[in-house]
């Protein structure tokens, strides 16, 4: 009796395994909790990534999905961690500019000769999308956006003031000084502040500062040397501190906060990514939110060249996994498979979409707000590739933090950085 | 033990002391002393995190380099006067604990040890990068500081409020009974739930410190991100959190006090205030040692407030020594230089273990 018992049990788990292939999902993005599978009513970035995962778990046969409790703010520390210890989840998403790092030794599986088994058409992503998956002309992931910085508008406030032009669009300001005029004029027609973004926790002021350096035709680091204590940098920053400088905008809020201000009708501008952009819609079409008036604009052009702050998110396998597990790696590829073919569905969030069949697709087009940003695919830029991605940006966002929240001098502040990138770049 | 009884087990006292104790040895050797010293091994190493696992031959040895590039630098040269508030502090110290000791008001050990402590005071801060020099990690030092900082800041808080909770709770009402659970819960709280209480307490614009700040008329403080309030701000959470195991630790400490001790005093008219002075605080001068010397040793260990309330900032200024180590080890891989920093963050904590079994011992003579 016991054998007939132990031999039923034995079996029934090699029936169950031999029909569901568990592949093991790390993500960011934040939680979702019921997110369910219909790709197309869920709403914000967690919702929607976890609802297309959901649908991959219920509609691939023979594949299971699950998807690994982790931490945004921790979460390449995380990665790397499960990497060391020989455990990496089975797909896991993450950043084009991650890419030296992980590429750099081999720790991402080559995918170039299996995905078109697997039902995935590289000729038809985008010739920059193609471009951010690949390393020594192998391809290692699969893209699934491009993102960037936009100007998020209440308009509202922008008409109250006299910034809208006759077409219903926002005018935005194409210099410094007309920065500040717009920001004094937003102030005295409504008494709130013209502009707001996390300036104190997340690098969304250092990407906004980033932008406003490439405008100038400048960079914070080239090759092996750091250029970041230089006259372009300094014009970059003055343009965001004399808005603080005039108490009009707060550099003290973090990320929830700044997006409350802007929600709450607090701020005219909100500088945050294109993941936002389905959210704020909702957001405006609610009647209990102050924001009810609401645009997506291109970063505006302050200095020379258009450019604004832009990465790239894409799904990759663990070289081991490939090496030593071909069942899992096959489920794997279905996985990121299911993934690509749902691009529409991750474009709702707001983000640009990598496949030139969607991106030119009625529905795409048909996207909220999506005709009022059509200029931030070209103006899309990002600092060079490097190893060290994480431990720079974390020193400028130090460094910049410390100049608008503790009064260090730019010129002490941009010295240091300047250390510290070279240090970082020399290591 | 009879002689004939320790035939009939057949094992000596010794044998049977080992294997007792064998369970214990094998997980602590396992868990603590291999993991120990692989981790001084790693930090002789320059050892990528990520490279050394796909590539064990990625490492390479290179001897006190990392050492060396974490504490020292270009041209550094000392000074008896070049940070000239602690150096003379540590001075003053050092006559301090001269003059306590001839006056017979401080121990031997006790006089040594703080004699040390004023000495590392006077010769650590006299060194600097002389013209032309640098540190080669600017940040280290400075983050070694804000970590003291945090414990100079946090300790005394953390018993002194303890300690005054402890003798206002001592006693066997119901409602004495229901605070001390009260106030005991908090530690039981992963760091996770106490800075996210605090973040929200702290929050300018939702949180009940910027309500009472707003009802008395005054504009909000920005707490985490404020130079100066920042640190206050993760001690704050930090004493509230830690205050539980303290608190305990003097109510035992109370009820060994011995109620004749009061009585006696109360004839001589000491109560209240007086009796705690000179009644109370003598008798838990043992019990403060312990409880000082232990917040000392966890508090080095800080690193959940300030990853999770601050990112150890504004401008580093809330940057930890454990915090410094993680983002080392894994936002940059270098997990040989961030072993050397733990080694140096060993050497701390171990000096307080020893100076705690010293003075233990001091008052068992």
């Amino acid at each position: 009796m016991k054998h007939a018992i132990l031999g039923a049990t034995a079996l029934a788990l090699l029936a169950t395994g031999a029909t569901a292939q568990e592949v093991t999902l790390g993500r960011f993005f934040g939680d979702c909790e019921n997110a369910g599978t219909d790709t197309k009513a869920s709403v914000g970035e967690a919702c929607i990534i976890q609802s297309i995962i959901n649908a991959a778990d219920a509609q691939l046969d023979g594949v299971s999905v699950n998807t690994l409790p982790t931490d945004w703010g921790n979460y390449y520390d995380q990665i790397k961690a499960a990497y060391a210890g020989g455990t990496p989840p089975d797909v896991h998403v993450m950043h084009r500019h991650r890419v030296p790092e992980f590429a750099g030794i081999g720790a991402l599986a080559d995918l170039t000769d299996d995905l078109a088994a697997a039902g995935i058409d590289p000729s038809d992503w985008e010739a920059a999308a193609l471009e951010a998956v690949t390393y020594n002309d192998r391809i290692i992931g699969v893209p699934m956006d491009f993102h960037a910085n936009l100007w998020h508008i209440n308009m509202d406030l922008m008409d109250a003031a006299g910034l809208v032009d006759e077409s219903g669009a926002p005018i935005l300001p194409s210099s410094p000084e007309e920065l500040l005029e717009h920001a004094a004029a937003v102030k005295a027609a409504t008494g709130q502040n013209y502009l707001a973004a996390d300036f104190a926790q997340f690098p969304l002021g250092v990407r906004l500062v980033l932008a406003l350096v490439w405008q100038q035709g400048a960079n914070v680091f080239d090759g092996d040397t750091a250029t970041l204590d230089t006259a372009e940098a300094r014009n970059a920053i003055s343009a965001v501190t004399q808005l603080f400088d005039a108490e009009l905008a707060n550099p003290q809020l973090n990320y929830a906060d700044s997006q409350q201000a802007f929600l709450n009708g607090e701020a005219a501008i909100l500088v945050n990514g294109t993941w936002v952009v389905d959210f704020y819609a909702s957001e405006a079409a609610n009647t209990e939110t102050a924001l009810s008036n609401y645009y997506a604009a291109d970063f505006p052009t302050l200095f020379g060249d258009g450019a604004t702050w832009a990465d790239s998110h894409m799904w990759a396998i663990p070289a081991p996994l490939k090496a030593n597990d071909p069942e899992t790696y096959n489920a794997a590829l279905q996985v990121l498979a299911f993934i690509n073919d749902h691009n529409i569905d991750w474009a709702r969030t707001g983000h640009m979409a990598v496949r030139s069949s969607v991106l030119e697709s009625a529905e795409y087009a048909a996207l909220p707000h999506r005709n009022e940003y059509t200029g931030t695919a070209d103006i899309a830029r990002d600092t060079p590739p490097s190893a060290r991605y994480g431990a720079i940006q974390d020193v400028l966002n130090r460094e910049f933090q410390a100049i608008w929240l503790t009064g260090k001098s730019p010129d002490d502040a941009l010295a240091d950085a300047q250390l510290d990138v070279q240090d970082l770049l020399d290591r | 033990m009879p002689q004939h009884q320790a035939k009939r087990l057949a094992l000596s006292q010794r044998q049977a002391a080992l294997i007792l104790l064998l369970p214990f040895m094998v997980v602590y050797g396992l868990f603590l002393v291999y993991p120990f010293f692989n981790g001084v091994w790693i930090s002789l190493h320059d050892w990528n995190l990520m490279a050394v696992a796909f590539n064990p031959d990625a490492k390479a040895f290179v001897g006190l380099q990392n050492y060396e590039r974490v504490m020292w630098g270009r041209n550094i040269t000392w000074g008896a006067f070049a940070s000239p508030a602690l150096q003379v502090i540590g001075l003053l110290g050092m006559l301090a604990s001269f003059l306590l000791y001839r006056s017979g008001r401080a121990g031997r050990v006790t006089a040594i040890a703080m004699g040390l402590a004023a000495l590392l005071l006077f010769v650590l801060p006299g060194f600097h990068p002389g013209e032309g020099g640098r540190w080669y990690d600017r940040r280290f030092w400075p983050t070694v500081g804000n970590t003291i900082l945090f414990v100079g800041l946090a300790v005394p808080g953390v018993t002194i409020t303890a300690m005054l909770l402890a003798a206002a709770l001592n006693g066997e009402t119901r409602a004495k009974a229901v605070l001390r659970t009260l106030f005991f819960l908090s530690q039981v709280l992963s760091v996770t739930v106490v800075t996210l209480i605090w973040q929200i307490m702290f929050s300018p614009r939702q949180g009940l410190l910027a309500n009472v700040t707003e009802l008395l008329g005054g504009s909000p403080i920005v707490w985490l991100t404020a130079e100066g309030f920042a640190m206050a701000a993760i001690v704050i959470a930090t004493i509230w959190w830690s205050l539980g195991i303290a608190m305990i630790l003097f109510l035992a400490g109370l009820q060994d006090i011995s109620q004749d001790l009061y009585e006696a005093g109360a004839l001589d008219n000491a109560t209240g205030a007086k009796a705690f002075w000179y009644i109370t605080l003598p008798n838990l001068k043992r019990t403060i040692t312990v409880v000082v010397v232990l917040q000392i040793i966890l508090h080095f260990q800080v690193f959940g407030q300030s990853h999770l309330m601050t990112n150890g900032g504004p401008n580093d200024t809330t940057q930890v020594l454990v915090r410094y180590i993680y983002q080392t080890a894994f936002r940059d891989s270098e997990l040989g230089r961030a072993s050397a920093m733990a080694v140096f963050l060993f050497v701390i904590m171990g000096a307080f273990s020893i100076l705690q079994f010293v003075l233990g011992r001091e008052k068992d003579e």
